[in-house]
């Protein structure tokens, strides 16, 4: 057979979302791939411009629609750095709780669809089933399961539900016990090592040139997790450890993967405890009457005119479940922010397919683009 | 030996139809109708008819039977609501599917993407006119039944490639070069398998086979070849391990991505009949068909229903072990399963022809008891 282009996407199985990754073949060889991206472009940025602070957290639940809250966290950190605004010690508590569940819901799901790609049917409903839990737990407090509309500029909507602490160690013990079963179907596979062993290779240097982040830096034998090394919210309180994997190839984003899952349910552990003993306000006592009229909070009347507010920048980096999400709000004094940026790691992380996808086979594809862990509502935007 | 001590359907509908039709009609038609020679045809005709059906309906509920054993083991329940347990929502689906519009596309060849899926569906539905299913169950006395059937089922590559090639489309095209690349590569083992059972049984005949497991069955002295068979069954079925051609995640469909409709629905059917067809190989060469230990069909069991049961028992528990194996493993890749296939299963396949003729030679192993006496 010659050479020739062939269009992956943007309706493909492999895509998981709408994206299309024209790869140029010879057989069954990857000569050469071009990602491209905006398919899904929705000028969230732009909207944001035209909204209240805290309509925008609307948009950032459909950001990413398996990592909503850790997007809405992004831009709440950013916009409350912007507006001067200091949620109470519970908020934080609560968002990174609900930081570290998402990730395990975003991992899951990546499990799911990872193991799907590979021709592995049973562990995708094994991990969707899962994942169920986690939007359990989400719906008891935020009301929905995917978006979740739930982070306020000063805090978030509403306090956890009596007993959820309980429920919530409950679902950490059962997936506990799962992570196990999942190392079993997969490193346990013989046929599974055969695939992704040495597959999709991205070397730390690569990574850096090409501004790959999150657990496919981590699985390059980089110890870089912004949680650690640039600490937000409340992570500086927590004891655990960065996952890291030195092979760089799909197994090794499984297992950082993995471990991350784990470090989470340890994170959570803590987290859950503080929040037991420790009640208290979850939403500030001033804020700007003008944040925005639907969410303003009954009772608590601004305490500044819109003309006195003082302008402000604000800048958030956050440890997302795929890599590292950056966030610039500017408050020129409006109502509106004046101007809203984010930085997406799914888009560099995609960017970078000619690095780890050229040399390999075609029956490749699934597999290591399944180990990026694609999410198109953050790439395009 | 051969099929000379059974006795097949065909004979016996034709007597029916000898002594009814000959009561009814007066003399001039009478003679004419019962006519041996017309009267078999009419037969066999009858018999292929029942054939269909029951190939067909049983092609059906072995879809159900997949899709509540995959459920099951996925966690859920499989299908539920059409019928009891789910039982007609295949029925549905086929429902749906015919009354789909089937559309080619503008740049296939028309001849090619028509002409593949039928001639695909058809050679797999004409094995079932050889399979015997029971001792009373058989169309007809073929000495070498078994290679007949083997070739029959080898057909499909061909076919394959036809459809993929003139649907015109990149993918098609990549999943019929690898189906093709594919079912060449397993046919050896798979063949050099049963050539151990036929060693053994020193027999082509499948109903031979199966009445020389009477006393016991293959899959214990011949278990090598049983796995090999398994495997290459496995690849010419292109079930889970072995499912690149239709590799969901990269191919989109495989070679019947440009499929539609009813069209679609053929190769759907076919591959299950194709899927049935293994199972039964597997029950007929190694698992003893429908002999049971301790029972020998009479003259009093004729028709032996009961070995027909008996043996759908086995075929689709055979069949419940291919699902298993596709709820648990994923897809190998292309090159990998090409080296199995080469490196892998022919040594292990020369391996179970010669334990097979080292067995013939010693005849009896303490574990398992004496072999018969070869046939003829």
């Amino acid at each position: 057979m010659s050479e020739m282009w062939l269009n992956m996407g943007p309706q493909h199985p492999m895509t998981h979302g709408l994206w299309n990754l024209r790869v140029k073949i010879d057989g069954e060889m990857i000569l050469d791939c071009d990602p491209e991206m905006g398919y899904l472009h929705r000028g969230i940025e732009k909207i944001s411009e035209d909204r209240h602070y805290n309509e925008v957290i609307t948009l950032m639940d459909r950001c990413c629609y398996v990592a909503g809250l850790a997007w809405e966290h992004l831009y709440i950190l950013a916009a409350e750095q912007a507006l001067h605004v200091t949620p109470p010690e519970r908020a934080d508590y609560i968002r990174a709780m609900c930081d570290e569940f998402q990730r395990i819901a975003s991992h899951l799901m990546w499990y799911a669809a990872f193991v799907q790609d590979l021709g592995l049917m049973s562990p995708f409903l094994y991990g969707m089933r899962d994942r169920d839990l986690v939007l359990d737990l989400f719906q008891s407090f935020t009301g929905a399961r995917m978006t979740y509309e739930y982070q306020r500029v000063g805090g978030v909507r509403s306090d956890l539900p009596a007993g959820f602490t309980d429920r919530a160690r409950k679902v950490l013990d059962w997936l506990d016990e799962r992570y196990v079963e999942y190392d079993r179907l997969c490193l346990g596979s013989t046929i599974f090592r055969e695939r992704c062993d040495d597959l999709g290779k991205l070397t730390a240097r690569d990574c850096i040139a090409t501004g790959v982040t999150g657990p496919m830096l981590r699985s390059a034998g980089l110890k870089r997790d912004l949680r650690k090394d640039r600490p937000y919210s409340i992570y500086k309180q927590l004891d655990f450890d960065v996952a890291v994997a030195d092979a760089a190839d799909v197994t090794a984003r499984y297992l950082v993967r993995m471990e991350e899952m784990r470090q989470s349910s340890r994170m959570l552990r803590q987290i859950l405890d503080w929040l037991d003993h420790h009640p208290g306000p979850v939403l500030a006592d001033r804020l700007p009457r003008w944040l925005g009229a639907p969410y303003a909070p009954q009772g608590r009347e601004g305490y500044l005119l819109k003309r006195n507010y003082p302008k402000g920048l604000g800048f958030s980096s956050v440890e997302e479940p795929h890599g590292e999400a950056q966030a610039y709000v500017v408050n020129e004094g409006g109502e509106h922010p004046y101007r809203v940026k984010f930085r997406s790691p799914v888009f560099a992380n995609i960017s970078a397919a000619r690095h780890y996808l050229v040399g390999y086979h075609v029956a490749d594809i699934p597999p290591i683009m399944g180990s990026v862990d694609v999410c198109v509502g953050e790439v395009d935007r | 030996m051969g099929g000379a001590t059974l006795f097949s359907v065909s004979d016996t509908l034709a007597s029916v139809l000898l002594n009814g039709l000959g009561s009814i009609f007066p003399q001039p038609i009478h003679g004419w109708l019962t006519n041996p020679d017309l009267i078999l045809g009419l037969a066999v005709l009858i018999f292929g008819a029942i054939l269909l059906a029951a190939s067909m309906i049983n092609t059906i509920v072995l879809i159900w039977w997949e899709r509540k054993l995959l459920g099951r083991f996925m966690d859920r329940r499989g299908a539920m609501h059409v019928g009891y347990a789910g039982l007609l929502q295949n029925f549905a689906d086929g429902l749906k599917l015919f009354r789909k519009n089937t559309f080619r596309p503008r740049e296939s060849d028309s001849l090619g993407f028509y002409a593949g899926p039928v001639a695909y569906m058809v050679t797999s539905l004409i094995i079932f006119g050889i399979l015997p299913i029971s001792s009373g169950w058989n169309s007809g006395a073929l000495p070498l039944s078994l290679l007949l059937a083997l070739a029959i089922f080898s057909f499909a590559p061909l076919f394959i490639f036809v459809s993929a090639w003139s649907s015109n489309n990149k993918y098609s095209l990549m999943g019929g070069m690898r189906s093709a690349a594919q079912m060449i590569a397993y046919e050896v083992p798979l063949l050099l398998a049963v050539v151990a059972v036929v060693v053994v049984s020193g027999s082509f005949d499948l109903a031979t086979i199966v009445q020389e497991q009477q006393n016991y069955w293959f899959w214990g002295p011949l278990f090598l070849a049983l796995v090999v068979f398994v495997a290459g069954m496995l690849a010419e079925m292109e079930r889970i391990p072995f499912d690149l051609p239709e590799a969901e995640a990269e191919l989109v469909e495989g070679w019947n991505t440009e499929y539609g409709g009813m069209l679609f629905a053929f190769f759907m059917l076919a591959d299950y009949l194709r899927a049935l067809v293994g199972s039964i190989l597997v029950v007929l060469l190694f698992l003893g068909g429908w002999t049971m230990p301790g029972w020998v069909p009479s003259a009093a069991t004729s028709f032996p229903l009961a070995g027909i049961v008996w043996f759908m028992v086995k075929t689709y528990a055979v069949f419940g072990l291919f699902v298993w194996i596709r709820a648990s493993l994923p897809r190998v890749r292309t090159d990998q399963l090409l080296r199995i296939g080469w490196n892998r299963m022919i040594p292990l396949s020369l391996a179970s022809v010669f334990l097979a003729a080292a067995l013939v030679l010693v005849r009896c192993l303490p574990v398992f008891g004496c072999l018969p006496s070869p046939g003829v």
